[in-house]
């Protein structure tokens, strides 16, 4: 078992305010790789690809890396940040995983030095415990602790995990509309486990020397948005996953409270939550997730973005090249829009054009803006524990709603939050007695779900 | 309140999503005279087909399509003491499963429950599922259907790996198989040799129950 000395830290009070909450600027900046400043005034592309299935993952490794950072000296790129995220094939063999990362971070290593590349390299270890078996899989656990060592010792630079602690019972619940099972999962299974996960991370990154980075609520906050679709889906209401959204910026905060330092993974939409709490900065994906996903999002989550990212992109040959190195492009010319706008000092101009385009078309939107993520982060920060911030940030993230005028919803959405309004409420009057009480219902109920290994891991 | 005002009761609390009040008013309904096979047909299937309508007119949400269907099933619950021997009628079976190497089921967990509120009986033997579990499955449970669900360009290889398995067998032409998810297209269900693909959830039960009812 790993070190546990990390103290948990409580955040009382907002960095920012609405006003200053922007792209390229946080309060704690961040300084690392081959001399990448991350917050401090730039915004910065982080490029993220999945290797061909059918290619040797080491020799895709290596032939997607060299064309990104050829494409980078092409275009005159000077800070860049390459994601690799680990697949759940790859962490079987956590020696091929140190090959892998070895040969990325050489050819960071020879460009940085040949041509004054600022590169930063963040690994993302994959969640592969199967939380059906004894003790959320001790072993997964340790393959995966293990995993985030030997990348740390042989080149990373930031740690990042998309952890699925409590997912078993978010999935059983986000298709039923169950905001009790929402909630008992972000709010208080998922808070054991981040918990749990993160005091081993943030020891393994201090022993280390590299970066705590955050932990995306991909499995929770993302699958809503993907079953939400588009306008005209009509599989879970949009509202609903706004307000799982907000709820997972509480579960997702707790890396920081354990130590993390970011920068946040690109993946977690949340993380303008985590900046105006933390003053950390993150990396954002939008419009350029289109690749792998579509959202109704693309230009509002920009607005606040330390590092500016895609989706996973396959390395297939477009006309304009690898799918990767097309991207790089495209985040490219966006980050140097943005940049530019901070040298004019327009920059706050160009972030409420962001904001307009997407804010009052769709809920999902409308929570991810700086004046609602300000207001909500407030109670979030007002609340005495995890469990009553989840539910009382996804009842203010309500009110706000429906006091909004322009934000477009339909007749379902409105009848939605009124229900989930009424449901919350109940759930907020007596939180641990109602979850625990319903825990014991659904272990029942949901596969896999074991709330006592939660509680005793 | 009357018989008949019972099963509409039970109807509109299943069209209201009110699992309480949908057992409060079954229990009502039994101990008034109703049979189980008159609250199956003037209630539930009423009922569901009102929720079906209310869900194809945009005014209610997948996710209350599955809970109403999850109420149905719940009371039918309620009735089996009920049935003397009798069954209640399933339209087909369905072998359903995420393939081997992909633990995304979200996607998989949704067609199965609607599935099942179309009265399919449904065997679900969960993610991660190896082409052996499969073949084992059609042999022991003799199903009409076999689906098969992947997120991952990485896993969708493994469809084609269970329709081999299945052909190995001797059983291939015994079912009709299904694929849907998102990493996988027509075009990619046709090179495999599947016999249909289902691009959502609502395509996919469409299809499952064309294939068996004909219409």
């Amino acid at each position: 078992m790993l070190q546990k000395w990390c103290q948990t830290m409580r955040f009382s009070r907002l960095t920012y305010t609405p006003k200053d909450l922007v792209f390229g600027f946080s309060k704690n900046p961040l300084k690392y790789g081959t001399g990448l400043e991350v917050g401090n005034g730039v915004v910065v592309p982080e490029v993220k690809y999945f290797p061909r299935v059918e290619k040797d993952v080491r020799e895709e490794y290596k032939s997607i890396t060299e064309q990104l950072l050829k494409k980078a000296v092409a275009l005159g790129i000077e800070n860049l940040q390459l994601e690799t995220e680990l697949t759940y094939l790859e962490m079987e063999d956590p020696r091929l995983v140190v090959e892998q990362v070895n040969l990325q971070k050489d050819l960071i290593e020879r460009y940085a030095k040949e041509y004054g590349l600022h590169v930063g390299y963040r690994v993302t270890v994959a969640d592969i415990r199967d939380f059906g078996k004894p003790k959320h899989d001790e072993e997964g656990f340790n393959r995966m602790m293990e995993v985030f060592e030997l990348v740390s010792s042989n080149g990373a630079d930031v740690l990042s995990i998309e952890s699925e602690g409590g997912k078993e019972l978010f999935n059983y619940s986000i298709i039923r509309q169950d905001l009790l099972g929402i909630v008992s999962s972000l709010g208080y299974l998922a808070t054991f486990d981040m918990k749990r996960l993160w005091k081993n991370i943030v020891s393994i990154a201090r022993n280390k020397s590299v970066l705590a980075g955050g932990d995306s609520a991909c499995a929770f906050a993302n699958t809503a948005m993907k079953i939400a679709g588009g306008l005209k889906d009509n599989m879970i209401p949009h509202s609903l996953a706004s307000i799982v959204r907000v709820m997972s910026a509480c579960r997702s905060l707790i890396a920081f409270e354990e130590g993390a330092t970011g920068p946040g993974k690109d993946c977690a939409y949340e993380n303008i939550y985590l900046k105006a709490i933390t003053g950390y900065p993150i990396s954002m994906e939008g419009k350029t997730s289109a690749v792998a996903h579509s959202s109704l999002v693309g230009n509002i989550v920009a607005a606040a973005c330390d590092l500016w990212s895609n989706e996973q992109v396959e390395n297939i040959k477009l006309f304009g090249g690898y799918g990767p190195e097309v991207f790089l492009e495209i985040l490219h010319y966006d980050t140097k829009l943005m940049n530019v706008a901070i040298e004019d000092k327009t920059h706050f101009c160009l972030r409420d054009l962001m904001i307009k385009s997407d804010k009052f078309l769709n809920p999902q939107a409308f929570v991810l803006s700086p004046d609602i993520v300000c207001s909500i982060s407030e109670v979030i920060v007002g609340e005495k524990d995890e469990l009553s911030r989840t539910v009382a940030s996804a009842i203010k993230a309500i009110e706000l709603m429906m006091a909004e005028e322009k934000l477009l919803l339909s007749r379902g959405e409105k009848r939605f939050i009124e229900m989930a309004k009424t449901r919350l409420e109940e759930i907020y009057s007596s939180p641990n007695e109602k979850v625990e009480r319903a825990l014991e219902q659904y272990e029942g109920k949901v596969e896999k779900l074991k709330v006592k290994d939660y509680l005793e891991v | 309140m009357s018989k008949d005002e019972l099963l509409n009761a039970i109807r509109d609390s299943i069209v209201n999503l009110d699992f309480d009040k949908s057992k409060e008013y079954t229990l009502k309904a039994l101990k008034a005279g109703a049979t189980p096979q008159e609250i199956i047909l003037k209630s539930i299937a009423e009922g569901m087909e009102i929720v079906g309508k209310k869900f194809e007119a945009s005014e209610y949400f997948l996710s209350e399509l599955i809970v109403a269907g999850e109420i149905g099933k719940e009371i039918t619950k309620i009735l089996e003491p009920y049935l003397k021997g009798e069954e209640i009628k399933k339209i087909g079976k369905v072998v359903i499963g995420t393939v081997r190497g992909d633990l995304h089921d979200i996607g998989k967990n949704i067609v199965a429950m609607m599935l099942e509120a179309a009265e399919f009986k449904v065997i679900d033997l969960g993610a991660d599922v190896p082409p052996e579990k499969f073949v084992e499955a059609v042999k022991r449970e003799k199903p009409d259907i076999v689906g098969m669900s992947a997120l991952l360009t990485v896993t969708m290889v493994e469809m084609k790996n269970v329709i081999d398995a299945l052909k190995e067998a001797g059983l291939r032409d015994k079912v009709k198989v299904i694929i849907g998810g998102a990493a996988v297209t027509e075009d990619y269900a046709k090179s495999i040799g599947a016999d249909g693909y289902g691009a959502n959830a609502v395509e996919g039960v469409r299809i499952c129950k064309q294939w068996i009812t004909g219409k």
